[in-house]
This record gives structure tokens, C-alpha cells and sequence, in this order.
């Protein structure tokens, strides 16, 4: 059990082009939880995307111990145990966790006891990437552009890539050219 | 479920755009279906084909013949149907207008029904600017691109916002340029969509002024052709492609913007050819490439002279009024998978497949033919565009003809050089540009059924560059109601500092859109709106 994440989403700064097709497949796939989330940054408009920090705040500020690090480093919540209190929205240094229960607007919100009243919380897609060590999460296989990937950040100096954000807790959440 | 669930993991094709993205149908419930990524995907999967598989199943589709009495539906069987279509017609021409992002099958059904039927038409119905284009394109003789082959350009001149037209066509630009920082990319457009954020050498474009433009940067490049060569912008866009070997030109023809779509197609052509390249065209449906390069084989009449004429309508699967923005003339009946603007007028209205229901072989541009099998069975009962044109033919006496079996050849597309370009036109200030959405497709109505695009943007947005927004009294994020003659919508401003000042910029998120810029026939232009707070 080393507890130590071996891959992460990137997002290439250089080539997003807003076309939010990581935040419709998350959509889609996740029975309307979604937890790919956007924001405006000066004229571009940035997908919000978990970046499993090291050090996670929204573990330490989860009242019910709903968020957990599992053996392989992935922050999950625990479905029965989150009490949708948004602890852990108030306390991710950078907004990625949605402030609203189940993630989306009301109008489309769940209508399920259960889902509807949840936070919900990036796990990498789980169900892709821990049946198949060569799949990736769906943000990253919907981009069409190439500026999400799924990227051992520790060789980021053999692929020639620039780390951004070293000094925050999340480490190197973007890249560059 | 996951991605690894038995059975159901056989990969298919988006048929939403030529992309076709590799895509997975699960079932997500009792007939409740959903859009899966195949596991180790990286070829990617828009909105739209995000939301294909909910379509498939939506519980808003229209499943049975329903018939117009004092302004109610009510449910009939399709002999009814069909004997009140026929009815309408009395001794008259039938016109069909058929979806032209169908496979290349029912075009060729359809056509034989028509062929043996004297009093039917065929009209082969896609965007008329995608249209254009690609008529444009191919009498210039330049090479259709695919991405791959886009790949392989040492420069790009895009026109329109192509990134959201295609966003798998941004793919090979990226790479290129993360190969070669210094590479070209040059974008015309007057909304300064998403792609325009991505220009090394943008290029400033007056609303409705793609033609002129255009003319300016291949005139500078070294291309002959008229233009005054005094634009700042597009002279140093020019000497910048000029040195290019191998120039990969991406164009995505968008409504309301131009009425020059077939002289810019065949510019950009020549000047590809010139520069050792060739185009892709980003076209709203998936096979408009074939509607374009068949319609002349099959005997389909083009758009502007189907719509003119006075014959009993029936439209197969497209939304001709909500396209156009249109609300005449009226169709007699109207077979969807959804309920659209067509559907709405319609007398009769028939439940159809999607095109991705419909297995058969389709073209992607550039890629030659490639056969795409079907997504799903439609429900029950559905019928395919040919049976609707089958049943009403029999009823009407005509003998089955021969179909063929093969899908016909594209071959050459036969298109003849465009003459001089319209004058551009004289729009005051602030003219209305529709701009692409990488969510919907098209008008959007088809697309804006999907729980992604009712959710993520319910409210319409107006960009307005800053200047025309203090000299409007507008605030950032205010609502207001924008109207063109009689049309109006009700949007959210939102200040867009790339825009160049006289224009402003809606999404293309639905056919309500549309109706602010209508055209009949021919292109659609800006025109100047008015804002009411």
C-alpha cells in the first residue's frame, strides 16, 4: 500500500478550447454527478478537474470521514457515508468540488434520495482505470484536442513539459509548452 | 455498469459530425441508454456525442403517427397518415425533403421511390452555407484533408469558428505548432469564436466581411485575386502563409454570416492548391460531403427551388423551418425523431430514425467512404426515411422500383467556379452574428435534448466587446431582449474583449436563434439588432 498517487489529469493549458467535453462525458457517466466544473480565467475558460492533492484538505475537513485515500493515492467519497454538508467544497484551496449538492444546477439535479444530496468527488474513474491499467479516466479519452492527459508527473522533464503550481498543495495541476 | 460489462462493448461511431469519434452504447437501465468512451480512448468524444445514446431512448421521442385536427395531435395509424398526406396532395407534385446526414443508402432509396414516382421530388436538405463550401471547394480542385493528413501542414488558414464546429480538428494544429512554435495559424472570423483565442496572426473581420478578408491575406500570400492589399492584419497573415510548403486550409461555414460561402470555398482551395495543401471542411452533419457530390446523380432539387415551388411538403428526419429560422411555407407532414419547428407546422407527423439508427455506409470528409454500423435498432414501430416514401408511393399505386444494393460511388463532385462575390453586406452597428457551439449541433434541436446541454447553459449568452456594451448602458451578465424584426430572444451579456466593436455574438444553441437571422433561401446575413434592456 503506498498511498502515493502515480498519475494524475493534466490539463496543457495551450490547448483547451472550451468545448467542455470532459464535463459532458463525466456528465453522461455519472448519473448526473457530475465533477468536472469550469471557470473563468481572464478571457479562457478552464476546466476545474480534481488534482488529488498530496496533502488533501477535503479529507481533513470531512466531518463523517465520507472522504478517504485509498490504497493506490485516489481521494474517493464513501457514497453511504457523505451527508452532503459541503465541508469539503468550503475547504478545496481550489474550488474544484462543486458547493452544490450533487454538483449541477437544480434543474437537473437527481431526483434520487441519495445521489441528490451529495457532494460529488473526482475517483479518476475507478471503473475504468482499475479494471484496465491502460484506460483513463473519461475526461481525458473525451478530449479532443489532446489538453487533458493522464500523466506520471514525474516524468514530466523526460516529456519536455513545464509543471505549474509546485508550490500549492495540489503540485503541478497544469502544464506548458 | 462498467465499460467492461460483456456484450455491449463493440465500438461504434459518432454520426453527429464527419469526426466520427469511436463511441460505446450501454444500457444504463431498462431502456435507458448511454454514450461510453471506449477504455483507452484518445480520440475524443464532444458534447454531442456525449449525449447520443440518451437520444436514443429519450422518452421525449415521438413514437407513433399523430394527426393535426383543429389545431390538437392525436394518435392515428400510418395508413390514416399516409391517406391524409396523400389527400393533401390531391393530383399535385409531392416534394420530400430528406435529410442529407443519412447514409448513403436511404439517399439512394429514396431517390429510386422518386425516380418511379413522377409526381415526387427529391430534395437533399443540409446547411445551405455547408453546402456552398464545399461547392466552393470542389471547383477549386483542391484535396479534401482528413485530420490525419492535417497533420502533416506546415501552416493553417481556418475560416470561421472550426474548433467548435469540429474540436478534434484543433488535434493536429496543436501538435504541429507544440513541434514548431512558429507556425502560422491564421483564423478569420468576425465573432471571434474559440478558435480566434488560438491565432498566432488573427486577422480583424468586420461582420458579413469573410469574403473580402480572405481576399486581402491570399492576396498577400501571393495569390491572384482582387483585393485592395491595405489590410494591416490580414497583409502580415499572408506573407506569413506565403512561405508555407504544405498549407492546410479548415473552413466551418457558419450561418448567417456570409452570402460569398462558394467563393470563399473556392479561394481557399486554390489558395491550398497553390501552397502544395488542401481543405477540410468542417461541416455541421456528417454526410453533407455526399449530400453535395450525389444530389446532382440522384436528381434532387436544390433547397431554394424545393421550398419556392408549390407542391405538398413532407420533410424525413430534418428540420428545414428550424434551420432556416423560417416559418413558412408549410409542410404537409413531417417525419422526426423529435419534435422541431417542421414538426410543429405539420398537418401529419411521422416518428423516424436517427441517421445513427440507420446502418449503412456514409463518407467522412476527406477519408473517402467508410461504412458505419448501426448505434441501436430504433424502437419499435419506427420507420427508416425510405419507408415513409415507400408507404406513401404504394398507397399512391406505384409499383416497388429497383433499389440498388451498393451504395453509389461519390466520385468527382461536379461544381463549376463560382462567379464574382457578392458586394459585402451594409450592416449597421451592432450587427447580430451567430456563433458555434462545440455542444449542438447545428440549430440545436436535436442536440439540445441531452441532459448535459438542458443543464449547462439554459440561459442563451450575448458577447459584446466592451466598447459596445458601455455605449449600450449594458452591464456584464445583465439580461436583455434582442430582436430583429420580428423575432426576439431574451440573453445574458456577457463582455467579450476579442470582439471587434460593431458586432455582437449569440450562440447557435437552438432554432429560436435562427429566427433572428431567417432566410427562405440563399445565405442568411447579419443584421442589425436592436437591445432592449
Amino acid at each position: 500500500m503506498s498511498n502515493v498517487i502515480e498519475k494524475r489529469v493534466l490539463t496543457n493549458l495551450d490547448r483547451c478550447i472550451e468545448c467542455r467535453s470532459c464535463a459532458a462525458a463525466c456528465h453522461v457517466s455519472h448519473a448526473g454527478m457530475p465533477v468536472v466544473r469550469f471557470a473563468m480565467s481572464g478571457v479562457a475558460l478552464l476546466p476545474l478537474i480534481c488534482r488529488q492533492c498530496k496533502a488533501a484538505s477535503c479529507v481533513d475537513a470531512c466531518p463523517v470521514e465520507a472522504m478517504v485515500r485509498d490504497e493506490n493515492g485516489v481521494v474517493h467519497r464513501r457514497l453511504f457515508r457523505c451527508i452532503g454538508c459541503g465541508s469539503c467544497a468550503r475547504a478545496c484551496p481550489f474550488g474544484v468540488l462543486p458547493n452544490e449538492t450533487a454538483g449541477v444546477p437544480d434543474q437537473v439535479r437527481s431526483t434520487d434520495r441519495i445521489s441528490g444530496h451529495q457532494i460529488p468527488k473526482c475517483d479518476l474513474c475507478a471503473d475504468r482505470t482499475e479494471c484496465d491499467p491502460e484506460a483513463v479516466p473519461r475526461c481525458v479519452a473525451s478530449c479532443p484536442t489532446g489538453a487533458l492527459s493522464f500523466e506520471d508527473e514525474h516524468q514530466a522533464e523526460e516529456l519536455g513539459i513545464t509543471m505549474m503550481g509546485g508550490r500549492t498543495t495540489g503540485e503541478h495541476p497544469f502544464k506548458r509548452r | 455498469m462498467t465499460v467492461t460489462n460483456a456484450q455491449q462493448t463493440e465500438t461504434k461511431r459518432c454520426t453527429l459530425c464527419p469526426a466520427g469519434c469511436e463511441l460505446i452504447v450501454l444500457e444504463d437501465g431498462p431502456d435507458n441508454w448511454r454514450t461510453e468512451l471506449p477504455a483507452q480512448n484518445v480520440g475524443g468524444l464532444c458534447p454531442r456525442g456525449a449525449i447520443l445514446g440518451q437520444l436514443l431512448a429519450h422518452r421525449k421521442r415521438l413514437t407513433f403517427p399523430a394527426q393535426r385536427a383543429n389545431g390538437t395531435l392525436g394518435e392515428v395509424d400510418l395508413d390514416g397518415a399516409v391517406k391524409t398526406i396523400l389527400a393533401a396532395a390531391g393530383d399535385g407534385a409531392i416534394t420530400f425533403f430528406l435529410d442529407g446526414n443519412v447514409p448513403v443508402e436511404e439517399m439512394t432509396a429514396v431517390s429510386a421511390w422518386c425516380g418511379a414516382w413522377d409526381r415526387a421530388t427529391l430534395c437533399l436538405v443540409i446547411e445551405p452555407s455547408d453546402e456552398a463550401v464545399l461547392s466552393g471547394v470542389a471547383a477549386s480542385g483542391a484535396a479534401m484533408l482528413s485530420n490525419a493528413d492535417l497533420a502533416g501542414c506546415d501552416g493553417f488558414l481556418i475560416v470561421g469558428d472550426a474548433f467548435s464546429a469540429n474540436p478534434t480538428c484543433a488535434r493536429p494544429v496543436f501538435d504541429r505548432r507544440a513541434e514548431e512554435a512558429r507556425t502560422p495559424i491564421v483564423v478569420i472570423d468576425s465573432a471571434a469564436g474559440r478558435t480566434t483565442k488560438f491565432a498566432s496572426l488573427p486577422v480583424t473581420t468586420p461582420a458579413g466581411m469573410e469574403y473580402q478578408v480572405l481576399a486581402e491575406v491570399a492576396k498577400a500570400a501571393g495569390v491572384e485575386v482582387a483585393a485592395t492589399g491595405k489590410a494591416a492584419t490580414a497583409v502580415a497573415a499572408g506573407k506569413a502563409l506565403a512561405g508555407c510548403r504544405r498549407l492546410g486550409v479548415i473552413l466551418s461555414a457558419e450561418y448567417g454570416r456570409s452570402a460569398a460561402w462558394k467563393q470563399i470555398g473556392f479561394l481557399a482551395g486554390t489558395m491550398a492548391k497553390q501552397f502544395g495543401g488542401g481543405v477540410a471542411v468542417e461541416t455541421t452533419g456528417a454526410n453533407a460531403l455526399a449530400a453535395v457530390g450525389l444530389a446532382g446523380k440522384l436528381g434532387a432539387i436544390s433547397l431554394a427551388e424545393a421550398l419556392s415551388g408549390d407542391s405538398t411538403r413532407v420533410a424525413l428526419g430534418c428540420d428545414v423551418l428550424g434551420m432556416l429560422g423560417i416559418s413558412e411555407p408549410k409542410f404537409a407532414a413531417a417525419a422526426a425523431a423529435f419534435a422541431n419547428r417542421t414538426t410543429e407546422s405539420a398537418d401529419v407527423i411521422l416518428p423516424v430514425a436517427l441517421s445513427g439508427e440507420i446502418g449503412g455506409s456514409t463518407w467522412f470528409v476527406g477519408k473517402g467512404m467508410v461504412s458505419v454500423p448501426a448505434l441501436l435498432a430504433p424502437p419499435a414501430g419506427t420507420l427508416v426515411p425510405s419507408d415513409v416514401v415507400a408507404a406513401l408511393a404504394k398507397s399512391a399505386g406505384i409499383a416497388e422500383p429497383t433499389i440498388p444494393t451498393a451504395a453509389k460511388e461519390l466520385g468527382a463532385i461536379e461544381a463549376e467556379a463560382p462567379g464574382e462575390a457578392p458586394a459585402a453586406p451594409e450592416v449597421g452597428a451592432p450587427a447580430l452574428l451567430i456563433g458555434r457551439e462545440a455542444m449542438h449541433s447545428g440549430c440545436g434541436d436535436l442536440t439540445g435534448y441531452g441532459s448535459w446541454q438542458q443543464g449547462d447553459r439554459p440561459q442563451s449568452v450575448l458577447r459584446i466587446s466592451p466598447a459596445d456594451m458601455t455605449d449600450a448602458g449594458l452591464k456584464n451578465e445583465a439580461i436583455v431582449r434582442i430582436q430583429t424584426g420580428d423575432a426576439s430572444v431574451e440573453v445574458k451579456v456577457q463582455v467579450s474583449p476579442e470582439l471587434t466593436p460593431g458586432a455582437v455574438v449569440i450562440s447557435d444553441g437552438a432554432a429560436a436563434v435562427r429566427a433572428l437571422l431567417p432566410s427562405a433561401a440563399g445565405a442568411a446575413l447579419p443584421q442589425k439588432v436592436t437591445l432592449i434592456s
